[in-house]
């Protein structure tokens, strides 16, 4: 009960204090504001995004597997793609593994044949299918590419079904192209106009697989608003952290000792302040990002909060583990920067993590950052629901509890006498 | 006889190879103020920490209402009120506020706690400024609050580590009278500090301490009883211009001269009919080539008993 009293006053002190209040909530906000006007330029047309690696595996004898091929390849494309003919599947694979390509674009053995066939059978279609195969770590190129190759799709198909190339649909993510969409659809009339299969009785459907990770709308602010926000909450939960440290020498902690609460109440006090601060941090950041920019947090609240709760929790138990073991204030501060400017690199908190591999990779995976970043990722941009990121919960609960049970031991060491 | 609410039974405490604390035992009765008497380091506070249950001692006990501080350390925490010789507060928030913390922290709540804190802030003479944060306060104020802390819970026992440290004389006078008030109020205060015209003021027993040890023990009057018929003679002389060894030497020798100290130029000589021995002391003074600035003479007093029991001045 005591301990709660700490807590709470420790959060009202943090919450009163505006320059700790720059850094928990102003900070996050400007800096995920700036990086979504960075690419909020994408649709004004000046996108950063050119030379997408990507690699054309064309098994097709016939000619509409060719004309992807002639698409992709077209000048229009010429500044955003940077396509390259293979003939082995698994080798474009591998290079996309390799993070070498950003997309294979792949169209079976027997493409046009399954066309026509289902064209004039009654089957028809079900077999005709270009794959487009994506790097999961990346999180743009895949959309254009897919874009394109559903827009070459819905042409082919267009035509095949009425003879004719419609006016393109607006693709999904057409807006994210615009300018270099324009010319998409002349290229895809060319190409068709070569054709001359007689569209009018020709009636199909046509598959567009993809496989690699994606999703819906790309929204930049999906991934860098938790970005930022797990970065800063892990600054501002492991500066909280030190407090102890600074109440031990300037004689709060010992007056504390000195009153009937048993030292338990006033550690556990202590680290639940923090949490508390941090939860209270977080939850701020997530309302104000969905009131500023939008950012739709996913479909299930529950899961959002259960990997908020869970990030904060192991996050105020690492700081304390941190602090316990420094040996005053100041080492303190100097261990807990490093460590966070460490996990917001290492952890994804900048760019997405999971497209480190090696060494890199498992270091990642010992950050917090990381796991809190997969879960929320998932959430925003995956569209998951509250079971797919349990995996994740689970981790992070795990280093929670690890830390939170080792700083306590630490802390009674440490200030019992 | 009453019995005692606290008794100190052969304290030590070493860190490491430091012994702070050597062996030290008293009583102190319901209603008394004692005073810790001693000079910077000599373990007032180390003694103190071990009374708070702070620090565990390295040998001996003391119990404190009937419980003992190495295994009724709940129990005494419940009876003594603390007022640490550094100011315990947060800064960030009023001073009200600390209070509401503070009583928190001892069980206390509700109407009660608002009820004593107001009253509070009217004892130690704060109440005009309850809603200011405690880093707007003055050293005196603080130290004011700092007090109040202690007394939330109606303490059996306040202690009060060095209080007057620090501050303008103005605001030393009103802690004063409030421990005075206090004690009148039937509070016991075991009261430390290094100034002996405080311990001399307040107490009504003193123990006097040095390098961790218990020196002497008893009433003002008991204690410069010791000294004798002695009284000190208070001198300032210009700081150089003279060979100072010289000199003391020479003030020793005269007669009746028990002791003397030569510091910054001011000569403290402790003596038999000072004041016959004064023409004598002051001739020696002039053939020195010493300017004399200021001269004194005490009667019997603790600043003489400290003198008289270590050889040295007690003063910071
Ligand atoms: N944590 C510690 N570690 C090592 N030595 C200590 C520690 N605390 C105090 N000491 C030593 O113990 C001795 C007694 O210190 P203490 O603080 O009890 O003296 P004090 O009488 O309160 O002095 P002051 O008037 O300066 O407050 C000193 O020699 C001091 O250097
Ligand atoms: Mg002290």
């Amino acid at each position: 009960m005591k301990a709660l009293y700490i807590a709470w006053k420790d959060t009202q002190r943090r919450f009163s204090d505006w320059k700790a209040l720059a850094g928990m909530l102003a900070a996050p906000l400007l800096i995920s504001a700036l990086i979504g006007l960075a690419f909020g330029n994408l649709t004004s047309g000046e996108t950063p995004i050119t030379d997408i690696a990507l690699a054309v595996v064309n098994h097709d004898e016939g000619e509409l597997g060719q004309v992807y091929t002639d698409v992709l390849h077209s000048d229009d494309l010429a500044e955003l793609l940077a396509p390259e003919e293979m003939d082995d599947l698994e080798a474009a694979l591998q290079r996309i593994r390799d993070g070498e390509l950003r997309a294979v674009v792949y169209i079976p053995h027997g493409f046009s044949e399954a066309l026509f066939d289902g064209v004039q059978g009654s089957d028809f279609g079900s077999h005709a299918e270009v794959q487009v195969h994506t790097d999961p770590a990346a999180n743009i190129s895949p959309f254009i590419v897919r874009s394109i190759v559903e827009q070459v799709s819905n042409g082919l198909s267009s035509a095949l079904l009425a003879g004719q190339v419609s006016a393109l649909q607006a693709a999904e993510y057409a807006d994210l192209l615009q300018e270099r969409m324009a010319g998409l659809g002349e290229a895809i009339a060319a190409q068709l106009s070569q054709e001359n299969f007689d569209t009018r009785t020709s009636r199909l459907s046509l598959n567009v697989v993809q496989t690699g990770e994606s999703g819906p709308a790309f929204d930049p602010y999906s991934f860098f608003v938790p970005g930022m926000a797990v970065f800063f909450l892990m600054f501002s939960v492991f500066d909280g952290s030190r407090s102890i440290l600074q109440e031990n020498t300037r004689g709060t902690l010992p007056r504390l000792m000195t009153t009937p609460t048993p030292h338990s109440q006033i550690i556990l006090g202590k680290m639940l302040g923090t949490f508390l601060t941090g939860l209270l941090q977080f939850a701020l950041l997530v309302l104000a990002s969905s009131l500023l920019f939008g950012v739709a947090w996913g479909s299930s609240p529950a899961g959002v909060a259960l990997i908020m709760v869970l990030t904060v929790f192991a996050a105020s138990g690492l700081g304390a583990l941190l602090t316990s073991a420094a040996r005053n204030e100041n080492q303190a501060g100097i261990i807990v920067s490093a460590v966070s400017l460490t996990f917001g690199a290492l952890g994804g908190s900048f760019f997405p993590a999971s497209n480190l591999s090696g060494i890199v990779d498992l270091a990642s995976r010992l950050t917090i950052n990381r796991w809190a970043m997969e879960g929320f990722t998932k959430l925003t941009i995956g569209r998951a629901g509250f079971n797919d990121i349990l995996p994740e919960a689970g981790i992070l609960a795990a280093i929670g509890l690890i830390t939170f049970v080792l700083a306590v031991i630490g802390f009674q060491r440490r200030f019992v006498r | 006889m009453t019995e005692a609410i606290l008794q100190v039974q052969d304290l030590h405490k070493s860190y490491g190879k430091t012994e702070a604390v050597r062996g030290i035992s008293f009583d102190i009765l319901p209603g008394e103020i004692f005073s810790l008497l001693g000079p910077n380091g000599a373990g007032k506070t180390t003694t103190i920490s071990m009374l708070s249950c702070l620090l565990a001692p390295t040998k001996g006990d003391a119990l404190i209402d009937g419980h003992s501080i190495r295994n009724g350390a709940a129990q005494v925490k419940g009876v003594i009120g603390v007022v640490p010789q550094e100011i315990a507060l947060y800064p960030d928030i009023s001073a009200r506020e600390n209070l509401h913390f503070w009583g928190r922290m001892y069980g206390m709540g509700g109407g009660a706690l608002r009820k004593r804190a107001e009253e509070l802030l009217d004892i130690v003479g704060l109440a005009d400024r309850t809603k200011d944060k405690v880093e707007t306060f003055s050293g005196g104020m603080k130290r004011r609050l700092n007090i109040a802390v202690g007394l939330l819970h109606q303490p059996k026992i306040l202690y009060m580590d060095e209080p007057t440290v620090g501050i303008d004389p103005q605001s030393r006078r009103r802690i004063l009278d409030t421990v005075i008030e206090l004690n009148r109020g039937g509070l016991t205060v075991l009261y430390t500090t290094h100034y002996m015209e405080e311990a001399a003021e307040l107490s009504s027993r003193i123990g006097i301490v040095d390098h961790g040890e218990l020196i002497a023990l008893g009433s003002q009057a008991e204690l410069t009883h010791l000294v004798g018929e002695s009284d000190t003679l208070q001198i300032s002389l210009e700081a150089d211009g003279y060979d100072s060894a010289k000199l003391l030497d020479a003030v020793q020798k005269v007669k009746g001269v028990q002791r003397a100290t030569l510091e910054d130029g001011q000569l403290l000589v402790q003596a038999q009919g000072a004041h016959a021995a004064l023409g004598e002391i002051v001739a020696r003074i002039n053939k020195a080539g010493a300017r004399l600035l200021d001269l004194k003479v005490d009667e019997p007093n603790l600043e003489a008993v400290f003198l008289h029991l270590t050889g040295r001045a007690l003063r910071d």
